[in-house]
């Protein structure tokens, strides 16, 4: 059994803040070095959920927006729409999840600026963005 | 020369101490916008031998938010002048001949603390003393007349009616330079700001644009010695600097005890007998959504810095990816209930 990328991410962190930190002879490196330490642990986290974070997300954008097709007006918007719906994550790779998610969040931007004015389109879209954000949310690392 | 000599020279002529040597230079945590050093500098002055414990603010190499190290200067002076706890400045450089980059001294103020904004509850039994200094001080700054601390030119906005107009074009432009990966909450915040704009302002005050937990000395008895980071102060509506002390970001977890110290409600009503301004919920609501909408300006600006090689400092890394997803949701949770 191979130690995890999580787990080497957290023992580095701890090692670095009871053994290394203390030994800093100024103030600044400490806090540097402390931050650092609180990165690693803030990493560990997201190690282990952001590729499902991403798919998810990705999804569910998808999914508004064959919702709000019929709201949209226009024939350059609607294409996009169609477009937007029918792609897929073929890869679970963060870089090819966040390229998706990227186009998708700029067309979610132009939808969300096209059906702003319809307040069941526009609460649909804040409720996505609310899902969006809570699952984004990173707690901080208790010691 | 070394930087403790360099300064040693400068300050020797600025002080008219020709005497003067510095001592014990070490870095400190000080913000990302500055370099920042504790140093004594001893010299004699009529006869006097004097050991003066002091601090350094020069500017980095690069910079987060591009901000006047003569405005926070200027600030310092004025708060100082106004009898607020905070450092008094001594000299400011704004060449940067002596040091390579402009810097100023200030005093220090030596056996205190600053909160850390991860931890819960930072100031204990002293949390309703600090919280009621804090938003009194707040307070004070409000009720300040600009023109008759010397800030009636200072920068920002002069008219009562732009202050919203004037902060939000600032931070659009930050978000439309600094944005990275595409902000559809950002995005929407913007949208919502700009179509629902509050009062004019009661009055232009000094604001000093981040004021809240984490960024104020205390000492051991619960006493505020120095309100710090005065680099983004501005004239604006004092709504302004009230919303930004009470955002959770700043609540050590606790959103109902802004700045991990005192009720909302006491906070405000100690703010408001201090200031001597009315507080109207739906002027200040508009504030609410723009300082977590100005939180994530910084952190967005603070991603690209890290992502893009130019500055590797954590501080950037822990805005762009912590900082920035707590003002995401708080932002959508404000504006979810709005739509």
């Amino acid at each position: 059994m191979k130690p995890e990328i999580d787990q080497i991410l957290v023992t580095s962190a701890l090692q670095l803040l009871s053994d290394l930190v203390p030994r800093l002879p100024e103030q600044h490196l400490q806090g540097e070095a402390s931050l650092i330490a609180f990165m690693l642990l803030l990493s560990a986290n997201e190690y282990g959920r952001a590729a499902e974070i991403r798919a998810a997300e990705n999804a569910d954008m998808r999914a508004l927006f064959a919702a709000l097709a019929p709201k949209v007006r226009g024939e350059d918007l609607r294409r996009e729409l169609q477009a937007a719906v029918s792609g897929e994550d073929g890869s679970l790779a963060i870089a090819a999840l966040n390229e998706s998610n990227y186009a998708l969040r700029r067309f979610l931007i132009r939808l969300h600026e096209h059906v702003e004015d319809d307040p069941i389109a526009n609460a649909e879209i804040w409720s996505l963005l609310k899902t969006i954000a809570e699952r984004r949310f990173l707690a901080p690392p208790r010691f | 020369m070394n930087l403790e000599e360099k300064l040693a020279a400068y300050l020797a002529k600025a002080l008219e101490a020709g005497d003067l040597s510095v001592e014990s230079l070490s870095r400190i945590p000080g913000g990302a916008s500055r370099e920042t050093y504790r140093f004594r500098a001893l010299y004699t002055k009529n006869g006097v031998r004097i050991e003066h414990k002091l601090i350094l603010r020069r500017d980095p190499p690069a910079s987060l938010i591009d901000t006047d190290r003569a405005t926070e200067f200027r600030a310092y002076r004025a708060a100082h002048a106004l009898g607020l706890p905070v450092p008094e400045p001594l000299v400011l450089e704004e060449k940067g001949d002596a040091l390579e980059r402009p810097f100023f001294v200030m005093e220090e103020i030596a056996g205190c603390q600053v909160a850390n904004i991860l931890l819960p509850d930072p100031y204990g039994a002293h949390a309703g003393r600090i919280g009621e200094q804090f938003f009194r001080t707040l307070g004070t700054l409000a009720r300040a007349d600009a023109d008759a601390i010397g800030l009636g030119a200072f920068d920002g906005c002069k008219d009562v009616r732009d202050c919203w107009r004037h902060e939000l074009s600032r931070w659009q432009r930050e978000i439309d330079q600094d944005e990275r990966e595409p902000q559809p909450i950002v995005r929407a915040a913007l949208r919502w700001l700009a179509k629902h704009p509050p009062p004019p302002a009661q009055k232009i005050a000094l604001v000093h644009g981040d004021y809240r937990s984490g960024n104020f000395l205390y000492d051991g008895d619960g006493n505020i010695r120095g309100i710090l980071d005065w680099e983004m102060a501005h004239l604006g509506d004092p709504l302004e600097d009230l919303a930004w002390a009470l955002d959770p970001l700043w609540s050590h977890g606790d959103p109902a005890r802004p700045a991990g110290t005192i009720p909302r409600d006491a906070a405000i009503a100690i703010w408001r007998r201090a200031s001597g301004l009315d507080f109207d919920e739906a002027a200040f609501r508009w504030w609410e959504i723009f300082a977590s909408l100005k939180g994530a300006a910084i952190w967005i600006s603070a991603a690209r810095e890290y992502a893009e090689g130019r500055n590797p400092d954590p501080v950037n890394a822990f805005s762009g990816l912590y900082c920035l997803a707590f003002h995401n949701k708080v932002l959508a949770e404000r504006l979810a209930v709005a739509a």
